[in-house]
């Protein structure tokens, strides 16, 4: 219960220490915010719902065309990063960073944390 | 009868609690339980009470603060809300409140304190900020003992008596004692975390003066606002350029949508703050080839909202569709006869029977471009959704 909530906040506060990352949240496949590390706290229900559709689109699309499943859908603007990756069945990961990081270490730590979501949530 | 002031609770329980009863708010640990009191205190207020806390975990200026958080005035009810402070004499620290309890690890000084409130004071609401630490402090049996008599005697004066309890490992006699014999009514606060919905609920486990619904609520706690009944997904779908943009932006304190060329092609995301209700709203695209996309984002939805257009009929066997693909069966949802103001517009009646919807489906009028009728749907389906008393 209250432990499993537990868990994904302290998933999600070690995501948000890795250099360059400005936000984090974890949301589930259909568009529900699970819990989040982010300063503007009223925007993230919508970002939650905004990046499930961006990523349940991209697998629609894919799909369709025999590419597979998507990785993961990688958002650049000139502001900054916005990383929607699959955590399991049920839910995603959702993270931002500042526009000038390099997304090696991001990315590596990022599925690390989506394997984990997805052990938590099982 | 007082008032909790939390939404739905009062119905819930008939009205509120009646004078002379006692109510404990029982919450699993971890969970936002300590506020059910404050906001009952401020309930109380409101609606002309008089009103004790009794403050044992923190100073009474803190606790005077967390009314700030919330935007619950309490500077001009200064002689109608009284202050028990048992947290300052612990800590060797003075105390400003007109009572205290001297020791407050010895349940006799509590014990004394608490009569000569009850016994001075007129009908009063006594909140108890936290019996689980007046446990902690006295022992379990001693505490027990002590509360019978607290709420006899408050029967006795015409008090409302007020608990809130943590349910802490204590002993299995303790815990079935206070979620059984002890009070008049329980209310259990737990959290849960099925499936994704992960939240936090209230539902009446006992009450000897209303009947007990089953139904459970989730809530959220906003500061300011206090407690809110948190609807996580209502579902907003119908056929293309029926009005669903049109009425979640109507609807929502705030909403977004991604839409181009005049039709949503990914979603329409909302907030709704309204009469104690929190609700987050998600309206899909109508257009047949969106209908991966709304299948993705249909999960979990506790109600729909279906929109048609009510001058153009030819569209009711999508939106009878669109049920389908959201599946939104067996769902509560209600059908927004929307562009009601253009010429032709059926009435809901001919709706009704055109659509073959069956008589107990609400039908409710609607133009959603000047907010015309959608607070009026939005009751509806809340109704429906929390299973309307």
């Amino acid at each position: 219960m209250s432990d499993t909530i537990e868990m994904v906040d302290k998933l999600l506060a070690d995501l948000k220490k890795v250099g360059g990352v400005i936000a984090c949240a974890a949301a589930s496949r259909d568009g529900l915010l699970i819990r989040a590390i982010m300063q503007k706290e009223q925007i993230v229900e919508s970002l939650a719902a905004m990046s499930a559709t961006m990523l349940g689109a991209a697998e629609t699309a894919t799909t369709h065309v025999e590419m597979g499943i998507p990785t993961r859908v990688i958002v650049e603007s000139d502001h900054g990063k916005l990383i929607v990756v699959g955590a399991g069945p049920k839910a995603l990961l959702i993270l931002l960073t500042s526009p000038d990081i390099g997304l090696g270490l991001v990315l590596l730590e990022l599925d690390k944390s989506a394997k984990k979501l997805k052990e938590i949530l099982t | 009868m007082i008032e909790t002031g939390i939404p739905k609770l009062d119905k819930f329980l008939g009205g509120g609690i009646p004078r002379g009863k006692s109510l404990v708010y029982y919450s699993q640990p971890g969970v936002e339980g300590e506020i059910f009191g404050l906001q009952t205190v401020y309930g109380t207020l409101k609606t002309g009470g008089t009103c004790v806390f009794v403050v044992s975990s923190t100073i009474p200026d803190i606790v005077k603060g967390q009314f700030d958080e919330f935007g619950w005035d309490i500077s001009s009810f200064k002689d109608k809300l009284f202050f028990v402070d048992s947290y300052n004499p612990l800590i060797g620290a003075p105390s400003n409140e007109k009572y205290v309890v001297s020791n407050p690890d010895r349940i006799e000084d509590f014990h004394k304190t608490i009569m000569d409130i009850i016994k001075e004071l007129p009908p009063s609401t006594i909140v108890f900020g936290s019996l689980s630490t007046i446990m902690d402090l006295c022992g379990e049996k001693e505490t027990i003992e002590a509360v019978r008599t607290w709420n006899k005697m408050a029967m006795l004066y015409n008090h409302t008596i007020v608990y809130n309890f943590t349910a802490w490992p204590y002993s299995d006699e303790t815990l079935n004692l206070i979620k059984g014999d002890l009070f008049n009514s329980v209310i259990s606060i737990g959290g849960i975390a099925e499936r994704v919905i992960f939240g936090q609920y209230f539902g009446i486990m006992k009450s000897d003066w209303a009947e007990v619904s089953r139904k459970s609520m989730l809530f959220r706690v906003l500061r300011p606002g206090g407690i809110k009944i948190f609807i996580p997904k209502i579902l907003v779908t119908g056929p293309f350029d029926a009005g669903k943009s049109t009425f979640v932006h109507a609807l929502s304190t705030r909403a977004i949508s991604v839409d181009r060329l005049g039709t949503t092609v990914a979603m329409d995301h909302g907030h709704v703050e309204y009469k104690g209700f929190s609700a987050d709203i998600f309206g899909t695209p109508g257009q047949e080839r969106f209908d991966p996309i709304i299948k993705l984002l249909s999960g979990e939805s506790m109600g729909v909202f279906l929109i048609v257009d009510s001058t153009n009929p030819s569209d009711f066997i999508r939106a009878k569709h669109m049920l389908d693909i959201t599946k939104s069966y067996g769902l509560p949802y209600v059908v927004v006869a929307n562009k009601q103001d253009l010429p032709g517009a059926l009435t809901p009646e001919e709706i009704r029977e055109q659509f073959h919807l069956p008589e107990d489906i609400p039908i409710v009028r609607a133009v959603a471009k000047d907010k015309i009728g959608v607070y009026e749907a939005f009751e509806v389906l809340l109704d429906r959704v929390t299973g309307g008393i």
